[in-house]
């Protein structure tokens, strides 16, 4: 495990989990002592079977869930001590792909995505022509005022990550975003997600797809039973 | 965001459908109770305004003798005006014309009641100086003495009841109307509980994209304000129209018998500003019942 809890190593440090536990309720831990740190700009893999906790892990870095115990810091701010009320500007800082997208079926792809904007408070002028031209970086370009459900899961996915990206998180979680794609969208994906870690944006992905671990070289935690191991080099995998 | 769908969908919830006419029922209820309330405190302060000494006398005429002739009342009528004139305290007194007596008693006798012949009392309007307390039962007793058969009507006591009857007519409407804000409250916090509970998914994708609870509540809010505006300028107008039907029904009524039944332009205006006050109470309840429900979500 990647234990960067001296200050040194935490100024770079964009997300630090320490001796984390997390439980539904009052139902049984699903993770146990989960310590790791994530240096800006880094790119992750998180791997592990279905029910290993991964989803779970996400929650916990998306702010879904606080933790049953431990420690955990985003942006140098620990999250317990967070007022309620910003932990909605902490929130804008990190984008989300989540697995079932949770696209508002009710409004179009671009009011999808211009979502996080008009939440942010942007002018409405502003929004259009910003959200157009990232719907056509990731081609859908001509079903902008589409509903979601008359989009393929492909295109769903893609307007996922646009509403992700569009605020400029510092962060991008992924939970299987490849899950409900075919082989050749799932590439093109990977290759979105890779272009944004190159202009700095932070990125995880939680994926048991041994094809892409296979052809993106990147470090990766692995998770099982609730507890978390690594990160290990891209080429400890075998 | 007025103009532009919501980002959570509560245009067609089963709770929106009723919103309208709940609050539309509210407010026509609402205008109605105020209405009366209102009315009733004009007439109660017109009663309340009489009871400071006015004093009706009735003069009887003289009962005939065995062979059916029947003294003149003049002479009666002239001591009592003189014994009331010399009572101190006593402002004035005058002689209500026979025309005008029988004005009054035209809704029960009929337009003829001169031409009949009946033996109708004369009466004498007599009003109290201010500030002066009549001892009426001595009065009545040097009066009947004087002139046998006279009588002193004192407005006093059955003004105060109808006095008192208008302020309680007035407190129950008043009441009404907190019973009908109650439910409104009521009704309005339960439907968002509803609709948040619908939309828990929905309103946790907006928080986890950086939507501040004020945001998610304002969602609600503008979705209800339109809802509301409908309803309550329905019911306003319902309201008002019934209002104006009976304000126009008790003014051909009135004549003697009921004091005006006409809101005033003030009155009206607060009569208008009902709706108004309705809609930011359902809006500003919406938006309260969403933010302490979400505060209990991280």
């Amino acid at each position: 495990m990647a234990e960067k809890t001296n200050s040194a190593n935490a100024v770079g440090d964009i997300v630090r989990f320490e001796n984390v536990g997390m439980r539904y309720r009052l139902g049984a831990e699903v993770l146990h002592d989960v310590s790791f740190s994530l240096p800006a700009g880094s790119f992750h893999f998180l791997t592990g079977p279905s029910g290993a906790g991964k989803s779970s892990l996400l929650r916990l870095m998306y702010l879904a869930h606080r933790p049953s115990r431990g420690l955990i810091s985003m942006f140098g701010r620990d999250v317990s001590t967070i007022p309620r009320r910003e932990l909605a500007a902490l929130r804008r800082r990190i984008g989300v792909v989540f697995q079932e997208f949770k696209l508002l079926d009710h409004l179009s792809a671009l009011d999808n995505v211009a979502l996080p904007l008009r939440i942010a408070g942007a002018r409405e002028g502003q929004i259009r022509d910003h959200v157009a031209e990232l719907l056509r970086w990731v081609g859908l370009e001509g079903r902008i005022e589409e509903r979601p459900s008359t989009l393929s899961g492909g295109e769903q996915q893609r307007v996922a990550i646009a509403r992700a990206v569009i605020g400029r998180p510092q962060i991008l979680l992924a939970d299987e975003p490849t899950g409900n794609v075919d082989p050749e969208i799932a590439l093109r994906l990977m290759y979105l997600l890779e272009e944004l870690n190159k202009i700095g944006t932070t990125v995880v992905v939680a994926t048991h797809n041994e094809s892409l671990l296979e052809r993106f070289r990147h470090p990766y935690f692995h998770i099982e039973d609730g507890l978390l191991t690594g990160p290990f080099p891209a080429d400890a995998r075998k | 965001m007025i103009g532009r769908v919501t980002d959570v969908p509560l245009r067609n919830d089963p709770a929106s459908r009723f919103l309208p006419w709940t609050v539309g029922l509210q407010v026509l209820l609402g205008t109605l109770a105020l209405a009366a309330a209102m009315l009733m405190a004009t007439v109660g302060d017109t009663w309340r305004s009489s009871l400071s000494g006015t004093l009706t006398v009735q003069v009887p005429p003289p009962e005939t003798d065995a062979g059916g002739a029947a003294e003149p009342n003049g002479p009666r009528i002239d001591a009592a005006l003189e014994l009331l004139r010399k009572t101190p305290g006593i402002a004035s007194a005058s002689l209500i014309p026979e025309s005008r007596v029988a004005e009054i008693l035209e809704p029960w006798l009929g337009s003829k009641v001169l031409a009949i012949d009946l033996p109708l009392p004369a009466l004498i309007d007599a009003v109290a100086a201010p500030g002066a307390e009549l001892d009426i039962a001595a009065l009545s007793a040097r009066l009947a003495q004087a002139v046998p058969g006279a009588t002193i009507d004192d407005h006093a006591v059955w003004l105060r009841r109808l006095a008192d009857f208008a302020g309680v007519a007035e407190a129950v409407s008043l009441g009404v109307i907190l019973v009908i804000l109650a439910a409104a409250v009521v009704t309005v916090v339960f439907t968002t509980r509803t609709s948040l509970a619908i939309h828990r998914d929905i309103v946790e994708v907006l928080h986890l994209i950086g939507a501040q609870d004020s945001y998610v509540a304002r969602q609600f809010q503008v979705h209800t304000f339109r809802l509301a505006l409908w309803g309550a300028a329905a019911g306003f107008a319902l309201g008002a129209a019934a209002v104006a039907v009976v304000q126009f029904y008790g003014g051909r009524v009135g004549a003697g018998l009921l004091p005006d039944l006409a809101l005033s332009p003030v009155q009206w205006a607060i009569l208008a500003a009902l709706p108004v006050a309705a809609v930011a109470l359902v809006v500003t309840t919406v938006g309260i019942t969403v933010m302490r429900s979400l505060g209990r979500m991280m």
